[in-house]
C-alpha cells in the first residue's frame, strides 16, 4: 500500500480541522462578548494578532494535531484509514507515543523530508519502534474501544458541536421571538382559517385572473416543461450514462459534458431561470414554463443517468454479441429495463414542477402563485387562504394519483 | 468461405481450420492483471470443444475475445481466414452475427416477452430504424417460434422472461444465439447457474445444435465430468496459460490435479 497520499492527506485534514476549530471557537468567542447589533459589523472577522501571536497560534495548532496524531488515531487518520501500530501489530505503549510525538517534532523542523524520502516508514516512527498501516476493515478487529473514548470521536463530536453553535449564532436563532411575537400573525392565521372563494370562478378584475384559470394555467406550465423536458433528457440521458457514453476517449467527452451540464443547470433553481426567462420573453406563464423546462432537464437528465448506469450490464454484452448497434441495444436492452423507474421519475417531477409553478410567479412566472403574492403584498390574508386551500387539494389529489401509478408501473 | 467487403482474408495456400486462436494475451488495464498469456489452438468445423479450469483462470475472458467483446491485448483470431482481431467495429458488427454466445447469467431482458428476447438475436441483420420501432420481418417472427419450438419453448412465446424457470431462461437464450443462424457457438458456462438435472437437458440441446446443424461449439464448463460427457476436445487453462489440450480420456488423476490443484477432488454430475 502506497503511504505518501493517506500520510499527507490526513495530516492536512487535522491541521484544516484544527484551524476550523479555532475558528470556531473565535467566533463563538467575538459574537458572545464583542459584536453587537449596534455596530453592524460584519459577524466573521479575521482575528488581529500581533505576529507573535500568529505564531503562538500556528505553533498550538500543530501541536493539537500531534497530539491527536500520536495518541489513538486523529481524525485525519481514521477518515483516511490509517492507524499506528507497534512491532508486529500491536498496541503502541504510551511510552512509544510520547517518544513518536517527540520526534514528530523534528520531522516537522525539517518540513517532512523524511516521510518523502521513506514514506512506507520514516524516521520518526521508526525511531519510536511504530509504524503506520491501514485501519483493518471494520469487524475484523478483536474489540475497538466505543468512540467516545477515541481520539477521533472525541475530536468528531467537537467538530458537530462547534459547526452547530456557529450556525445557530449565524443564522440568529431565536426562540423567544418565536413567542413574543406570535400574536402579530394572528391576523394572518385567522385570514387562512376564514378562505374566502370569490374569485374561484369569477376573475378577479385587478389583476383578471380566476382562481381556476391560475390553476389550470399552472397545471399545464407543469404539465408542458415536464413533457418537454422528458423529450430532452431522454436521448440526454444515455449520453450522461458512464457505461454507455464513456467507452472510448470521445464518449469520455461527450459524458463528461452532459453531466456537467446536469450538475450545473440542476443547481442553478427554476426561480433564478424564470427571473432570466421573464426579462427575456416577457412576464407571465410562458417564462414560468420555460424555467421549470431547463431545471426538468437537468434534474431529468441525472436522474434517467443514473438509473441507465444501474441497469444489469447482461442484456447489453448479450446483444452487442449477436452484432447489433447502438442504437439497437439501447431500445432492446436497455429501455426496458430502465422504463418502469424513468416513468416514475417523470411523475414524480411533474409533482415538483406543479409546486415549481407557484413559485416562479414570485419572479414573473404567471399561474396560481401569481394570486399568491398579489394577494399576500396586499395583506388580503382571506383571498391567500382559499388560493393556498385550492392548491393543496389539487396537490394532495395529484400525489394520490401520481403515488397509485407509480406503484402500477414499478 | 463467405466472402465479404471490408474483410481482410489470407491468400488460399492454406486451408484454415474454422477457428484459430494465435499468442492471445489479454492483460487487464485494471489492476494489471494477466487473464490470458499465449494461448495457442485451433478448432475445426464442427467441433464441440470445452473449456475447463478454476474460476479466474481466463475461460470467459477467452471465449470474449474471439467475438471482441474483450479487446485483446495481442495476439491474433482468425474465423474461416479472417483476421477478426483487425476488423473495424462496423466489420466485426457483422462478423458477430454469425456467432451466437450462450451466458452463465442467461443475459434476457428480465421485463420483455420471450419472443422479444428470441427476436434481439436477429438484430443485427435488420435495419435500424424499423426495429428500433419494434418493426421485424414476418419471416424473422416465424423464424423465431421456429427455434423455440427447437427447444421446446413454443407455449412460452408471450410470457415474460422472468417469469420462467432458469432451465426455460437458458433455452430461450440458445434460441436467441440460433436466431442468429450461428457457424460457431460460445457458450460460458452456460449451466453453472442450473441444477445437475436441468444442466444436462439444456446440454443437450446445445450438442444437438452441434450434431444437426454443424455449428461449432466453444464451451466453457465448470465440472469436469459434463466436459467428459458432451467435449470431443477439451482445453484446460490454468492462470492464463494453456496446460491441456487433447481428449477427454487423456485426463487422468496426475492430468486433473494439475489443472485443479493438489486438494482438488472429481465429482460427478449426474
Ligand atoms: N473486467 C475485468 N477487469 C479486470 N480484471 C478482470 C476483468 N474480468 C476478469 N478479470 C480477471 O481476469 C482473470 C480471468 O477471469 P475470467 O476470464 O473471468 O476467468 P473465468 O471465467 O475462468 O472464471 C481473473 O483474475 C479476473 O479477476
Ligand atoms: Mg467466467
Amino acid at each position: 500500500m502506497k503511504l505518501l497520499r493517506p500520510r499527507l492527506l490526513s495530516f492536512a485534514a487535522d491541521l484544516f480541522l484544527w484551524a476550523y476549530l479555532l475558528y470556531s471557537g473565535f467566533t463563538l468567542y467575538y459574537l458572545e462578548a464583542l459584536w453587537s447589533p449596534w455596530r453592524p459589523e460584519e459577524k466573521l472577522v479575521w482575528p488581529a494578532l500581533s505576529p507573535w501571536g500568529w505564531a503562538v497560534v500556528v505553533v498550538g495548532m500543530v501541536e493539537a494535531v500531534l497530539l491527536t496524531r500520536s495518541f489513538g488515531p486523529s481524525l485525519g487518520q481514521r477518515v483516511l484509514g490509517v492507524h499506528l501500530v507497534g512491532e508486529g501489530g500491536r498496541r503502541p505503549t504510551f511510552a512509544q507515543r510520547l517518544a513518536y510525538f517527540g520526534f514528530s517534532h523534528l520531522e516537522i523542523l525539517v518540513l517532512g523530508a523524511g516521510v518523502w524520502l521513506n514514506p512506507q516508514n520514516p524516521w520518526h516512527e521508526r525511531w519510536a519502534g511504530l509504524r503506520l498501516e491501514p485501519l483493518p476493515p471494520l469487524g475484523s478487529e478483536a474489540r475497538r474501544p466505543p468512540w467516545y473514548r477515541t481520539a477521533y470521536g472525541l475530536t468528531a463530536l467537537l467538530l458537530i458541536a462547534a459547526t452547530l453553535a456557529v450556525g445557530w449564532r449565524l443564522t440568529e436563532v431565536d426562540l423567544q421571538k418565536l413567542v413574543r411575537f406570535a400574536p402579530k400573525s394572528l391576523r394572518i392565521w385567522r385570514g387562512l382559517t376564514n378562505p374566502s372563494f370569490e374569485y374561484l370562478f369569477r376573475p378577479d378584475p385587478r389583476i383578471k385572473l380566476s382562481f381556476l384559470d391560475g390553476l389550470v394555467q399552472s397545471l399545464y406550465m407543469a404539465l408542458l416543461a415536464t413533457v418537454a423536458g422528458i423529450v430532452v433528457a431522454f436521448p440526454l440521458s444515455f449520453a450522461g450514462a458512464r457505461n454507455i457514453a464513456a467507452r472510448s476517449p470521445f464518449g469520455w467527452l461527450l459524458y463528461s459534458l452532459t453531466r456537467g451540464f446536469f450538475n450545473v443547470f440542476r443547481a442553478v433553481e427554476s426561480v433564478f431561470w424564470a427571473s432570466i426567462f421573464a426579462i427575456w420573453v416577457g412576464f407571465g406563464p410562458f417564462a414560468g414554463s420555460m424555467a421549470l423546462f431547463i431545471h426538468t432537464i437537468a434534474a431529468l437528465g441525472k436522474l434517467f443517468s443514473e438509473q441507465v448506469e444501474h441497469i444489469d450490464p447482461g442484456p447489453v454484452e448479450a446483444l452487442t454479441a449477436t452484432g447489433a448497434n447502438l442504437l439497437q441495444i439501447l431500445r432492446y436492452a436497455v429501455v426496458p429495463q430502465v422504463i418502469p423507474q424513468f416513468l416514475a421519475f417523470s411523475l414524480y417531477r411533474w409533482d415538483i414542477n406543479l409546486r415549481m409553478a407557484t413559485v416562479v410567479a414570485l419572479v414573473g412566472g404567471g399561474g396560481i402563485g401569481q394570486l399568491l403574492f398579489e394577494y399576500k403584498d396586499d395583506l388580503q390574508w382571506n383571498l391567500v387562504g382559499g388560493v393556498i386551500i385550492l392548491f393543496m387539494v389539487t396537490v394532495w389529489i395529484m400525489d394520490y394519483v401520481s403515488g397509485w401509478v407509480r406503484e402500477k408501473i414499478v | 468461405m463467405r466472402g465479404r467487403r471490408g474483410e481482410r482474408r489470407l491468400p488460399p495456400l492454406f486451408v484454415m481450420p474454422h477457428l484459430v486462436v494465435e499468442n492471445l494475451t489479454k492483460i487487464y488495464e485494471r489492476g494489471k492483471i494477466r487473464a490470458l498469456s499465449n494461448v495457442n489452438f485451433s478448432v475445426e468445423k464442427g467441433e464441440f470443444l470445452v473449456l475447463i479450469g478454476l474460476s479466474g483462470s481466463g475461460k470467459s475472458t477467452l471465449l470474449r475475445c474471439i467475438n471482441r467483446l474483450v479487446e485483446p491485448t495481442s495476439g491474433r483470431i482468425f474465423l474461416n481466414g479472417v483476421e477478426l482481431t483487425k476488423l473495424s467495429p462496423r466489420a466485426m458488427r457483422k462478423v458477430r452475427r454469425r456467432i451466437g454466445m450462450v451466458f452463465q447469467q442467461f443475459n434476457l431482458v428480465k421485463r420483455a416477452t420471450v419472443l422479444q428476447n428470441v427476436l434481439a438475436g436477429r438484430l443485427g441483420y435488420n435495419p435500424t430504424l424499423p426495429t428500433l420501432f419494434g418493426r421485424f420481418p414476418k419471416e424473422d417472427v416465424r423464424r423465431a417460434q421456429e427455434c423455440l419450438a427447437r427447444v421446446g419453448l413454443l407455449d412460452k412465446v408471450y410470457v415474460r422472461a422472468d417469469q420462467l424457470s432458469g432451465g426455460q431462461q437458458q433455452r430461450v437464450g440458445i434460441a436467441r444465439a440460433l436466431m442468429q443462424e450461428p457457424e460457431l457457438l460460445l457458450a460460458d458456462e452456460p449451466v453453472s447457474a442450473l441444477d445437475p438435472a436441468t444442466s444436462h437437458s439444456v446440454m443437450q440441446y446445445i450438442e444437438q445444435i452441434n450434431k444437426e446443424d454443424g455449428v461449432t461449439v466453444i464451451a466453457s464448463l465448470h465440472f469436469l465430468s459434463l466436459a467428459r460427457r458432451y467435449g470431443q476436445r477439451i482445453i484446460a487453462l490454468k492462470a492464463g496459460e494453456k496446460v491441456f489440450d487433447g481428449k477427454p480420456e487423456e485426463i487422468d488423476d496426475r492430468k486433473f490435479k494439475e489443472i485443479y490443484g493438489e486438494e482438488a477432488e472429481e465429482v460427478e454430475v449426474r
